[in-house]
C-alpha cells in the first residue's frame, strides 16, 4: 500500500510535465499563428505603399541614365529596358515575388545588386540598434524597477525626473553633444567612422557606443516609465497582499508576482520602440560618419535611386515585423494575460 | 478647460514656453538683428557683442538664424499634428459607426503606418516626391496618424457602449446627432493630450528632416539645420550646439508638459489623480511605512 503512490508519483509527474510542454507548444503556436495573420498583411500593404513610390514620384531610370536631354524614344526604351512599361500590377507580382526570394533588384545609378549594398551596411546599423537596445532595456530596467520600489521617496523623484529629461532630447541632439563633449572635448572615443566585430571586439565596442548611447535614451525613458507604472500597478493588487501576508519574502513576491506582472507594457512600447529605433539610425548614421543602412536609405532617396529605396524599406519592413514577432512570443511566455487578444 | 490646465503649476510653465516659442515663429524674423543670409568675412566667431551667438562657417550671424529658422520649424511641427488629427481622428471616431469592414481595414492600415519606421519612410518619400516642407509634413502627419486613430476609437468605444447613448439611439436618435452631441466631448480632451504630444514628435521629425537636409532649400534657416553646418566645426566652436538643441528640447518638453497637464485636468484622468491620493492615504495608513516628509 505504502509503495504504490511512490510508484506511481514519477510517472504522473512525467505525465504532468509533458502535458505542461504539450501545452506551451501550443500556445507558442497559437500566439505565432495570431501573430502572423496581423503580421503578412501588414507586410503586405506596407510593401504595396512602398512599391507605389515609383509611380507617385515619377522618377524614372532614364532621367538618371540619360540626364535631362534624352528624346523622349530613348526614355521609353531605357524604361522598356528595366520593364517599367508594364502594367503597375504586373510589375508589383514581379517585384513582390523577387522580395521573397531575397532579391530586391539592381540600383538604377550603378546596376550593383541592391541586396547586397544593403547587407554590407546592415551589420552596421544592426551593431549599433542592438547596443542601443541592449543600453535601454538594462538601465530602463534598473531605473524603473528601482523607482518602482522606492515609489514617491526621493529617489522615485528623481529617477522620474531624470527619465523626463531623457525623454525630450531627440537622438540627434545627444549625438551631436555626445560628439562634442566625449570625441571632440574629451577624446575619448572616435568621433566617427566604424570597426567590424571581426578586427577585435575592442575597436568595434568604441566606435559604436557613442551612436549607441544616442539612440538608447528614448529606449531608457519608454522602459523606465512603462516598467515603474506596471510594477507599480502590480503591486496594488490583491494577490501581492495575499502573498505579504503568508509572509513570502520581498525578494519572491517582486519576482514571482509583482515583475511578470507588471512587465507586460514595458515589452509591448519595446516593439512599438523598435521602428523609431530604425528610423532614427538616418539621423545618427549621419552624425557619426557610418556606412549603414540608414545613410544608404538618406543617399538612395537623395538621388532619387528607387529600387534602392524600396530595397531598404522592405528589409525595415521585415526587421521591424521580425522584431514585434519575439516581443510577441516573449510577452506571450512571460504575462499570461496578453493571450487574452489586448 | 483652458482654465483649469492653466490652475497647475506644470500647466503654467509649458504655456509659458510655448508662448515664448510661438512668438519666437511670429515675430524671430523681424527681431533677428542683422540678415540672416548675410555674409561675411568673420567666419566661426565666439560670442561677442556685435554676434550674441558667434557666427557660422560662412561668417552669419548665429542668433539672427536662430530666431529666422523658428518659424518653419514651429509651423512645421503644427503643420504635422494638424495632418495627424485629420488623418487619424476621424477614421478613429467612424470605425466603431461604420461597420466591420471599414473597422478591419482600417485597423490593419493603422497596424502598417506602426510598423513602418517613419523616419526612414519619410526621408525616402519626402526625397522622392519632391523637396518641400508641405510634401513633408504631410508624409510625417499620416505616418503618425495611428496614435490619434488610437485614441479617438478608444475613446469612442467606451462612449458607444454606455448607457446613455444606448438610450438615445432607443430614443431614435441619428448617428450623426450622438457624435456630435454625445461622442465629441468625450473624445476631445484624449484627442488634446495627443495633439499636444503630437506637436513634440512633430518637432523632432522636422528638426531631424531639416537637420538632413531635407524639405528646405538650402540657404533658408532651420534649428535642425544650424545643428547640421555646427556638427562639422566643433573642433572651433564646441558650444555652438547648445543653442538650438536647448530651444529643441524645451520645446518638446513643454509639450509634453502641457500633455500631461491637459491629462491631469481633464475627466478620465482626474479620476487617476483621486486614485493615486486614495493610494497614499492607504499607503501612509499601513503600520510599517513612516510617512515621509514627501509623502503629502
Amino acid at each position: 500500500m505504502s509503495t504504490t503512490p511512490q510508484a506511481a508519483t514519477p510517472a504522473r509527474r512525467r505525465g504532468v510535465a509533458a502535458a505542461r510542454t504539450r501545452h506551451a507548444l501550443l500556445r507558442v503556436l497559437a500566439v505565432l499563428t495570431r501573430s502572423v495573420l496581423i503580421f503578412v498583411p501588414v507586410f503586405v500593404v506596407a510593401t504595396f505603399v512602398t512599391f507605389a513610390l515609383r509611380s507617385l514620384s515619377g522618377l524614372s531610370p532614364a532621367r538618371i541614365q540619360l540626364g535631362e536631354e534624352a528624346t523622349p524614344e530613348a526614355i521609353a526604351r531605357v524604361e522598356a529596358e528595366w520593364g517599367l512599361d508594364r502594367p503597375f500590377l504586373v510589375q508589383y507580382a514581379d517585384w513582390f515575388g523577387g522580395v521573397l526570394h531575397g532579391q530586391l533588384g539592381t540600383s538604377w545609378t550603378n546596376g550593383a545588386d541592391i541586396s547586397t549594398l544593403i547587407g554590407l551596411g546592415l551589420g552596421v546599423s544592426l551593431s549599433v540598434a542592438t547596443f542601443a537596445l541592449v543600453i535601454g532595456v538594462l538601465i530602463g530596467f534598473l531605473l524603473g524597477t528601482v523607482a518602482a520600489l522606492r515609489r514617491t521617496t526621493w529617489i522615485d523623484r528623481t529617477i522620474t525626473g531624470f527619465v523626463t529629461l531623457v525623454s525630450v532630447m531627440p537622438a540627434f541632439v545627444v549625438g551631436i553633444v555626445l560628439v562634442a563633449v566625449f570625441a571632440v572635448g574629451l577624446d575619448l572615443f572616435p568621433a566617427a567612422g566604424y570597426v567590424p566585430a571581426a578586427e577585435g571586439i575592442g575597436p568595434w565596442l568604441t566606435h559604436i557606443t557613442l551612436p549607441a548611447v544616442a539612440l538608447s535614451f528614448d529606449v531608457i525613458a519608454d522602459v523606465a516609465r512603462q516598467l515603474r507604472g506596471g510594477l507599480i500597478a502590480a503591486y496594488r493588487e490583491n494577490y501581492v497582499t495575499g502573498a505579504v501576508v503568508r509572509g513570502l519574502s520581498p525578494r519572491r513576491i517582486f519576482f514571482g508576482h509583482v515583475l511578470r506582472n507588471g512587465l507586460g507594457p514595458a515589452l509591448a512600447t519595446l516593439g512599438l520602440k523598435f521602428p523609431s529605433l530604425v528610423g532614427a539610425s538616418v539621423v545618427t548614421e549621419w552624425i557619426f560618419g557610418l556606412q549603414g543602412f540608414g545613410r544608404f536609405a538618406n543617399d538612395s532617396a537623395q538621388s532619387g535611386d528607387v529600387p534602392a529605396v524600396q530595397g531598404v524599406l522592405v528589409v525595415s519592413i521585415a526587421l521591424v515585423v521580425a522584431f514585434n514577432l519575439i516581443v510577441n512570443l516573449v510577452l506571450a511566455r512571460v504575462t499570461p494575460a496578453s493571450q487574452r487578444g489586448v | 478647460m483652458v482654465r483649469r490646465v492653466l490652475s497647475l503649476t506644470s500647466g503654467r510653465i509649458a504655456v509659458g514656453v510655448l508662448a515664448v516659442i510661438a512668438l519666437l515663429a511670429l515675430a524671430g524674423p523681424w527681431l533677428a538683428p542683422q540678415d540672416p543670409l548675410a555674409t561675411s568675412d568673420d567666419t566661426l566667431a565666439a560670442a561677442s557683442g556685435a554676434h550674441w551667438l558667434g557666427t557660422d562657417y560662412l561668417g552669419r550671424d548665429v542668433f539672427s538664424r536662430l530666431l529666422d529658422g523658428s518659424r518653419i520649424s514651429v509651423l512645421g511641427s503644427l503643420e504635422v499634428a494638424v495632418v495627424a488629427l485629420a488623418v487619424g481622428a476621424v477614421p478613429g471616431i467612424l470605425s466603431v459607426y461604420l461597420g466591420r469592414v471599414f473597422e478591419w481595414l482600417s485597423l490593419r492600415l493603422t497596424d502598417t503606418l506602426v510598423a513602418l519606421p517613419f523616419l526612414l519612410f519619410a526621408v525616402a518619400v519626402i526625397a522622392l516626391l519632391g523637396n518641400g516642407i508641405t510634401q513633408a509634413m504631410l508624409v510625417t502627419g499620416t505616418l503618425v496618424s495611428p496614435l490619434f486613430y488610437r485614441v479617438a476609437r478608444a475613446a469612442t468605444l467606451t462612449v458607444a457602449r454606455s448607457p446613455y447613448v444606448e438610450a438615445a439611439i432607443v430614443s431614435g436618435a441619428s448617428v450623426g446627432w450622438i457624435v456630435r452631441r454625445h461622442v465629441w466631448a468625450k473624445v476631445l480632451p484624449p484627442l488634446a493630450v495627443a495633439l499636444a504630444q503630437t506637436i513634440g514628435v512633430g518637432f523632432v521629425i522636422v528638426s531631424s528632416l531639416t537637420f538632413l537636409g531635407i524639405g528646405v532649400q538650402p540657404p533658408a534657416p532651420t534649428w535642425g539645420g544650424l545643428l547640421a553646418s555646427d556638427l562639422g566645426y566643433l573642433d572651433y566652436r564646441p558650444w555652438a550646439p547648445l543653442a538650438p538643441a536647448v530651444l529643441i528640447s524645451a520645446t518638446v518638453w513643454a509639450c509634453n508638459l502641457l500633455a500631461d497637464a491637459i491629462r491631469d485636468v481633464s475627466g478620465e484622468a482626474g479620476r487617476a489623480l483621486l486614485d493615486r491620493r486614495k493610494a497614499r492615504a492607504h499607503r501612509t495608513g499601513t503600520p510599517d511605512t513612516v510617512p515621509t516628509g514627501g509623502a503629502r
